[in-house]
């Protein structure tokens, strides 16, 4: 059986569901807040890394990395309801670009594994 | 032969291994995170040899084009040099061709420069006037037909730069540049593509730069040009830039002055989002203030425009220089 991220379209993938995914968070009401003042370009590209590591593509994540980089947005009040609002909009991307439930699952659940790190817990 | 050379000194590497691995392992401060070729934070540039293909995956064709690469998957078979990022990689000497008044506070500065001063319109240099003071200016000119580099200069009253080049700044006179850095360049833009040019004050300049590379190469696809000023006299190219549109079937030109009540008057920002369809597909060039150049990223993304095909260049205030 080959692995999610084959399944999904690997790298090819990902770039299609990015530029959605990035664009509907950044019009989220609830999370838009976190985003304010950031460099596009570089914050599109954590956003590939993210994605490519929760399609279950090559990655070297680590859990410091991820707590470093959202330490102050904590900070500032990012909690579990704003985690399920970008996990919702990922979910939201993949049915938008044909992805079958069972995916759209499988993804999820490998962006709800970095929750406790990102949180900061 | 040194496979690898990091600014000056030469890097040991082993058979197989990536730069960012090399770099660290003599001591330098290189900034890096994934290391797996997609954070980008690790980005250098080549300024001799060409990077392996995979080492510039999720770049820019602008930044492709001018040697950026992504050091931790970077495993190079030929010689390469390399620099930060952020470096510019040659201080040349310059002297003043021209020096002109375009407008109440805009000056035309004209240098010439060693051929070895290679760069694309579009990206910018620094101006070296002397210990400690030096500005980043972009360049209008056209390497292929302009025997100088042209930058488009705001006089700031009281600025230090602004004050050498109003009061001792003439023809002859000699000075120093360094760069080119910058990747707001016509690169990776198809023929036929629309091509949107949005800009306030100075900001056109680059603009320019980018507009005559176009045309020179003969781009088919509609261009629009936007300009804004804050005063009817910032919209200093007004006439050159209106007759051009007569020369010119593609291209269109509009101009919005923010002090002006009228139809004219307003924020460029505001007309150019307003005025532009066909988003997806159009090729962006966006250059002025930090507020200006976020607000059109932003809004222009979130209206549907691709982050991919939107170039720009923000300029910053001297304390903040780039």
């Amino acid at each position: 059986m080959s692995s999610l991220y084959e399944r999904l379209g690997g790298e090819k993938a990902v770039d299609a569901a990015v530029d959605l995914f990035y664009r509907r968070v950044l019009a989220d009401g609830r999370i838009a807040r976190f985003f304010e003042g950031v460099n596009m370009e570089d914050q599109l590209a954590k956003q590939k890394a993210f994605l490519t590591m929760a399609f279950g593509g090559p990655n070297k994540y680590t859990g410091t990395d991820m707590r470093k980089a959202h330490e102050k947005l904590v900070a500032k009040g990012l909690n579990d309801m704003h985690v399920d609002a970008v996990v919702e909009n990922l979910s939201t991307t993949l049915r938008q670009l044909g992805v079958a439930e069972m995916e759209v699952q499988e993804v999820a659940a490998l962006a709800n594994s970095v929750r406790n790190d990102v949180l900061n817990r | 032969m040194t496979l690898l050379t990091y600014r000056e000194a030469a890097i040991e590497i082993e058979p197989g291994e990536d730069v960012l691995s090399a770099l660290l392992r003599a001591e330098i401060d290189a900034p890096h995170s994934c290391r797996s070729g997609v954070c980008q934070s690790c980005m250098h540039r080549a300024v001799e040899g060409k990077p392996p293909a995979a080492a510039q995956q999720g770049l820019s064709e602008a930044q492709k084009a001018l040697g950026y690469f992504l050091a931790c998957v970077c495993v190079p078979d030929t010689p390469l040099t390399v620099v930060p990022a952020q470096e510019a990689e040659s201080r040349a000497e310059a002297v003043v061709h021209s020096i002109d008044r375009l407008s109440g506070e805009v000056v035309r500065l004209r240098l010439e420069h060693d051929a070895d001063f290679a760069y694309r319109p579009g990206q910018f240099l620094e101006l070296i006037a002397g210990d400690g003071l030096g500005r980043h200016y972009s360049i209008a000119s056209l390497p292929e037909e302009d025997p100088f580099v042209e930058l488009h200069i705001r006089l700031h009253p009281g600025g230090r730069m602004s004050r050498f080049i109003a009061e001792e700044l003439a023809p002859r006179r000699r000075l120093h540049i360094a760069g080119p850095l910058g990747t707001c360049i016509y690169e990776g833009v198809d023929p036929d593509q629309p091509m949107t040019l949005i800009g306030s004050g100075t900001g056109l300049a680059p603009l320019i730069g980018v507009l005559r590379d176009a045309l020179r190469r003969g781009h088919r696809g509609p261009i629009r040009l936007y300009h804004g000023a804050r005063e009817r006299d910032g919209l200093y190219l007004h006439d050159h830039l209106a007759a051009l549109t007569e020369k010119h079937a593609n291209l269109s030109y509009v101009s919005r002055v923010l002090s002006d009540p009228g139809p004219q008057g307003g924020d460029v920002a505001t007309a150019a989002l307003e005025y532009e369809d066909a988003l997806p597909h159009t090729a962006f060039f966006l250059c002025g203030g930090e507020k200006l150049v976020g607000r059109l990223k932003r809004d222009l993304y979130l209206k549907g425009a691709s982050l991919k095909q939107m170039r720009s260049d923000t300029f910053l205030p001297a304390s903040a220089s780039r």
